[in-house]
């Protein structure tokens, strides 16, 4: 059989047929286009949809990234859960971080199976929110019987806005100050945490004399591990902030922002007693490569194993700034939320699960495997704060915590940017305003463009 | 001049040829067993290529139902824009000095492996290995062996009294690494095809050349390399599209793309890294395919005619 290779005109056109087809076949897919943006579905009832008269479904599926290493622990929950009421969850592992069960719910929202229940980090719901992608739980939490009162004021108003609960606090950590206690003791200091900034820097000359073996005797976060959530703290202790508190005015480059980073890069390239972790710094202090750090309460339990037998580890209060002490510290990790395009009766079994999930056993049961706080005020904290006393100081820290800055958490891509301009100032020694300035314009045009649109 | 009216003219018509039953069952047969593979060609590849061209022209949100249609200034924007300069140039030094490393690597090591030596074998399938490993696997034991704190090459340099660079933190190092890592794991690939090629170079041209005197380098520079240009060519075009390509080792090693934001990568970090700017991801996507499809053509068109097949 022979056929002439060469190219006709009636094969040319054939061809060019075929990618018309397939350019018109590909424009039915995707999102739905207009000129003009979406803003979020004004007029839809902020407490939710109604469940007068649906039965829950009898299995639902929940999407987890497991954080702090709890999938035993919620796995057990899961199993009471079903005892209890008879529905079935299925627990995903959907990913190894907050970000890729992101990328794995997002892809869903295109065309893919959607989960009944899916863990969301704080910077992570309100994008779900602008995208419609989820519910507001008020009327789905009250047909589950759930008591909202009882979850812990603070926690539970992060996932609020526009009059909506899009969350519930489920895996809530906050950064806590972690010092190598043989180390503390070598240098002479008192057995605490220092209180302020100031503090750290006097210390670390004795640090840093007492042939500890650390090659820092601080070490800031990994910039990868959410540098703008463990840099929130020293910004307030300075006056400062990513933006005004409960506001998108952007005020990274303002003069105490810029006073506040200054320090850090002062603390690495002038004191030079302070380092910054490559991959993880409580991994780093770990091995007993620095003396102190900041890390998240849910890797408190992780910490202590590693150092079990090695040396003890101290935890304390963050540190405050020359402007403020208290409150300086901020909210984190993660909570839990149901999607929109799911059916009611998912819906309804999917607020059961949450209320099981996050009630005052599970969330102590879940702390105590964990690190985590527990999210209830009516949780029995006793038999937590004596098994792993450390524990304690990360709870009593929760009443001095403060909401995260609008900037880090409601704009997309915010957090990437805050890492990448720290990065400039850690490793490359680049000036703090002019990195800061080119920060702010950066975050205001993301304001601009793919947040205000939205919010009508 | 009569006035009987005129015949119309009779046009001599050509007889259509008739398909004969045997090139149309021949057709038939071609349609049946090609239509699969056409098919699956058309939904795989080309719609996708359609759907993110037609997604390079909305500003969309990655997970959001609607989006708006914005034509060109996706495009407009990654050009004018302060990240381009910045993601063109890593491209440009990654895919140069991966592709110039693995080939050239490749070549020696094929040079020595081409020789007969005590256990040649196994150290063929030594410096093959790495390339059928995970990229993710290697990804996270390099990971581990750079890492200036707790990692064995620290460890090492702490010996002799040097300090570790920081290898994730500056973002010229953090290129240089990934570089590193990337030839070291696909150096075997360019080596397995350089040797086959050299053990097929005639011995007796070689032969002819030692007996009019010819030394090993000349060897090599007039007979062997010539001979090893259509490979040299084929490895060319294989390691340059693997290389624009490149993934794996650079997101699990360098997650936030300090320094080694190619425009893969950059077209992942936006629609999956915190951005979810699925059509500014979606036109970085095609001005990736654009400059492989330019390259690959300007390789087919001009730099094949240089090729010297035996």
């Amino acid at each position: 059989m022979t056929i002439n290779p060469s190219l006709s005109r009636r094969s040319l056109l054939g061809v060019a047929g075929l990618g018309l087809g397939a350019a018109a076949l590909s424009a039915c897919g995707g999102p739905s286009t207009s000129t003009a943006a979406d803003p979020v579905s004004a007029g839809a009832d902020p407490n939710g949809p109604s469940f007068a008269g649906v039965q829950p479904a009898k299995e639902i599926t929940f999407w987890s990234n497991h954080p702090g290493n709890s999938e035993a622990v919620t796995r057990s929950i899961i199993a009471k859960f079903a005892a209890a009421t008879g529905i079935t969850v299925n627990l995903v592992t959907a990913g190894s971080s907050y970000e890729e069960v992101a990328q794995k719910f997002q892809a869903a929202q295109a065309g893919g199976r959607l989960p009944d229940v899916v863990v969301f980090s704080d910077v992570w719901w309100f994008r779900y929110y602008t995208q419609n992608s989820i519910i507001p739980l008020t009327n789905a939490l009250k047909a589950a019987g759930v008591d909202t009162t009882d979850y812990r004021d603070g926690l539970f108003a992060d996932y609020q806005y526009a009059g909506g609960q899009w969350a519930v606090p489920w895996a809530r950590s906050t950064p806590l100050f972690y010092y190598n206690k043989t180390h503390w003791t070598k240098a002479g200091l008192e057995d605490r945490a220092p209180k302020t900034w100031a503090e750290i820097a006097a210390w670390a000359p004795k640090l840093q004399a007492a042939n500890t073996g650390a090659q820092h005797a601080y070490e800031h976060p990994a910039l990868a591990d959410y540098a703008g959530w463990t840099l929130q703290n020293i910004l307030w202790g300075y006056g400062g902030g990513w933006s005004k508190k409960g506001s998108f005015d952007i005020t990274c480059d303002a003069d105490p922002s810029v006073s506040a980073l200054q320090y850090v890069q002062d603390s690495v390239y002038k004191g030079k007693w302070a380092g910054v972790a490559s991959q993880s710094a409580t991994d780093d202090l770990a091995a007993g490569a620095c003396s102190a750090t900041l890390g998240s309460t849910g890797s408190l339990v992780g910490i202590q194993k590693a150092v079990a037998g090695k040396f003890e580890i101290g935890v304390g209060f963050l540190p405050g700034g020359p402007v403020s002490q208290s409150p300086v510290c901020p909210t984190g990790g993660a909570g839990v939320g149901i999607p929109k395009g799911i059916k009611a009766a998912n819906q309804l079994a999917a607020a059961k699960f949450i209320g099981f999930l996050t009630n005052a056993a599970s969330t102590v049961a879940f702390s105590q495997a964990t690190g985590y706080m527990p999210v209830r005020k009516s949780a029995d904290t006793s038999s937590l704060l004596t098994a792993n006393p450390l524990i304690g100081t990360a709870i009593k820290q929760l009443d001095v915590t403060r909401t995260q800055d609008y900037a880090r958490v409601f704009l997309p891509g915010a957090d990437q940017e805050m890492a990448k301009s720290v990065a400039q100032l850690l490793t490359q020694r680049a000036d703090v305003k002019q990195t800061m300035t080119a920060l702010h314009g950066t975050l205001e045009q993301i304001y601009t463009t793919q947040v205000k649109p939205h919010l009508g | 001049m009569s006035n009987a009216p005129l015949a119309a003219p009779t046009v001599a018509t050509r007889p259509r040829p008739r398909v004969s039953r045997r090139t149309l069952r021949e057709w038939t047969l071609f349609g049946l067993l090609a239509f699969p593979n056409i098919a699956l060609i058309l939904m795989f590849v080309y719609r996708p290529l359609m759907t993110n061209i037609y997604y390079s022209t909305l500003d969309w949100t990655l997970g959001s139902p609607t989006a708006r249609v914005i034509g060109l200034a996706n495009y407009r924007e990654f050009f004018t824009g302060p990240d381009a300069a910045t993601v063109l140039r890593a491209t440009g030094v990654f895919t140069v000095a991966t592709v110039g490393g693995s080939m050239l690597l490749g070549l020696l090591f094929a040079t020595v492996l081409n020789r007969r030596l005590v256990g040649n074998t196994l150290a063929r399938a030594t410096v093959f290995a790495p390339y059928v490993l995970s990229g993710v696997g290697v990804g996270l034991v390099w990971t581990f062996i750079f890492d200036p704190v707790t990692g064995v090459l620290a460890g090492l340099l702490r010996a002799v009294g040097l300090s570790s660079p920081q290898w994730f933190l500056d973002p010229s190092l953090s290129l240089t690494m990934v570089i590193l890592v990337y030839v070291w794991k696909n150096l075997g690939y360019c080596a397995v095809i350089y040797l086959a090629a050299m053990q097929a170079v005639p011995r007796d041209l070689l032969e002819a050349a030692a007996m009019d005197g010819a030394g090993r380098v000349r060897t090599f520079i007039t007979i062997v390399w010539p001979l090893l240009s259509p490979t040299s060519f084929f490895l060319l075009l294989t390691t340059i599209l693997g290389s624009l390509q490149a993934f794996d080792l650079i997101r699990i090693m360098t997650p936030l793309g300090n320094g080694t934001t190619t425009l893969m990568y950059d077209s992942y970090l936006q629609a999956f890294g915190g951005y979810n700017r699925a059509g500014y991801s979606a036109a970085i996507s095609t001005v990736l395919f654009v400059i492989l499809l330019a390259m690959t053509a300007v390789q087919l068109h001009l730099i094949e005619r240089r090729v010297h097949y035996a």
